[in-house]
């Protein structure tokens, strides 16, 4: 089993806990997993993506050039890492933030409105947990108990308050996909 | 205190850490308790970390007004019988050079991390690079030797951030943790075992701190208030301590033994890993972040029917030379992939029999397997 993984959006959308999130589930399965953030210097507005990779065998590279899954937060994010994605590939998208159909017809696209789903919701920060929980239903990549898992141990302790409102973005876009 | 230092360490199992948590967390391990330091992405995580444990472990963390005060800071606490470290990136460690010379002249055990990231000077400060190769070998004025271990993931962050310390203490000398951005900022499985080698400097009361005949290079070294006598100076000094700046046979047998005490042990330090090499005919050698690249570019070489192999360096410095130039003897071509414009590939060049090929990348991106193999190709064809 092998699964690489690159999320993308701007700073400030919560990209990077996404990707953490989701390479502490693989390993709470007991997979190889590698997490590699790649950030400009500003902590909001600026790009910001992660590679993730969960592997049954060792990683040699954390770094990929052609990912066979991507999330996608934002239209900027589409635009760059849209065309690396590999054929078959799947891409799940945040229709919110990305408004025109994507030209490939090689892929696997799925649309979720993560932004309304997470108003809805109460709290627009919960939008990168939808778009994880989406793509974890959707793949099948890890179970999404194990991302339950996981938010818990990485939330510190000030912040577990935050951990039914994530748990609900997760459930939320889990349902959105099926 | 005993109780409090057992304690405070991470207990063995699986964690997923960051590259810089995991250096900082092995620091402690390791023994350290002095940290001085000034923040500077992307090592910043490792000041982060220690400030936040130390507490816990009776550690003392200081952030200074700047990098020199930051290394002046350890090497004076090493002088007091800590284990002292701090981290950095490029423009920081060029100010701290002047300093990391007088570590060398005094022989101070520290150690130091650079998390490398695009330069030169203040360049990309959140991107990875591998430019500080030679600052680190031969930034400081005069001759001497250091060593400078290259960590390729989260694990070594953590395994040569203990073995850095060690070194340290054996050799008497600032060992340097040369890191890149990837691999520091890098999250993966760290496992964590109880059973660690660690290495204290060695005491002898009331010889010598300076060497002297017959002694094995490396004198023991006393810390202030242990009731020893004790000068210590940047000037040129006999073996106890005091200033012969205008003793010739002083001076020479001072900077022989500074090289030498490295040199001669080089086997004991360096250290290098093989994949597939057994029968191939393209060698490549690297290290850091790009020796993840190329281990996946010699499987997908590999599955093309090319016959390629790596050499990863874990120890750049002392150089590896003995294991490279037996490898140039066995290999049709050598390959050296590198985040800066030629800098290892040059040492390579000068001890292989065989042609050595560079494959450079330095846009401030992580060189990709895609990358190695592309670049190999092209070169093999013309």
């Amino acid at each position: 089993m092998y699964q690489d993984i690159i999320i993308a959006g701007f700073g400030g959308q919560g990209v990077l806990l996404a990707g953490r999130i989701l390479a502490y589930a693989g390993m709470i399965e007991g997979r190889h997993v590698t997490m590699f953030p790649s950030y400009g210097i500003e902590m909001r507005g600026g790009t910001s993506n992660c590679t993730v990779i969960i592997s049954s065998d060792e990683i040699a590279s954390p770094v990929i050039k052609n990912p066979s899954s991507i999330i996608v937060l934002n239209k900027a994010s589409m635009d760059k890492f849209g065309p690396a994605l590999k054929s078959h590939g799947m891409a799940i998208i945040n229709s919110s933030l990305v408004k025109e159909p994507y030209k490939r017809n090689d892929i696997d696209m799925l649309y979720v409105s993560a932004n309304e789903i997470a108003e809805e919701l109460g709290d627009s920060k919960v939008v990168n947990m939808v778009m994880l929980g989406a793509f974890v239903n959707k793949t099948g990549i890890v179970r999404i108990e194990s991302i339950f898992n996981a938010l818990t141990e990485i939330l510190p302790a000030k912040r577990q308050n935050l951990l039914k409102i994530n748990q609900e973005a997760l459930k939320r876009g889990a349902a959105a996909v099926k | 205190m005993s109780n409090i230092l057992s304690t405070s360490i991470l207990s063995s199992g699986s964690y997923l850490l960051q590259g810089n948590e995991a250096c900082a967390e092995s620091a402690i391990r390791a023994g350290c308790r002095f940290y001085a330091g000034y923040p500077i992405s992307p090592s910043s995580e490792i000041m982060e970390s220690i400030a936040n444990r130390f507490p816990e472990c009776n550690g003392t963390f200081i952030q200074m007004e700047d990098e020199i005060a930051s290394i002046s800071a350890v090497i004076g606490a090493s002088w007091t019988g800590a284990k002292a470290m701090t981290a950095t990136s490029g423009p920081g460690l060029s100010l701290m050079l002047e300093n990391i010379g007088y570590a060398i002249m005094t022989e101070t055990p520290c150690v130091i991390v650079d998390v490398q990231r695009a330069g030169p000077s203040t360049g990309q400060a959140t991107r990875p690079a591998q430019g500080d190769v030679m600052q680190v070998r031969w930034g400081a004025s005069g001759d001497y030797q250091i060593i400078a271990l290259s960590p390729w993931s989260v694990q070594e962050m953590y395994d040569l951030t203990i073995e850095a310390f060690n070194l340290s203490e054996q050799f008497r000398v600032p060992v340097f943790l040369l890191c890149d951005e990837a691999v520091g900022h890098l999250r993966e499985r760290c496992i964590i075992k109880d059973d660690v080698e660690i290495i204290n400097r060695k005491k002898a009361k009331g010889n010598p701190p300076f060497g002297q005949d017959g002694d094995d290079l490396v004198p023991p070294m006393p810390s202030f208030g242990e009731g020893e006598k004790l000068l210590v100076t940047g000037s040129t000094h006999n073996e106890y301590g005091f200033r012969k700046t205008a003793d010739s046979a002083v001076q020479e047998r001072l900077v022989k033994r500074l090289s030498n005490k490295i040199l001669l042990n080089q086997d004991k330090i360096t250290d290098t890993e093989e994949y597939f090499l057994e029968d191939a005919e393209i060698g490549i050698i690297s290290y850091g972040i790009s020796a993840r690249a190329s281990l996946k570019a010699v499987k997908v070489l590999r599955e093309k029917g090319v016959k390629a192999g790596l050499l990863r360096l874990k120890t750049l410095w002392p150089f590896p030379e003995k294991v490279i130039g037996e490898l140039s003897s066995k290999v049709k071509k050598i390959v050296v992939p590198e985040m800066n414009l030629g800098q290892i590939v040059r040492e390579v060049e000068r001890v292989s029999d065989c042609e050595v090929i560079r494959l450079s990348k330095v846009n401030g991106e992580v060189i990709t397997p895609t990358n190695i193999v592309e670049g190999l190709q092209t070169n093999i064809r013309s």
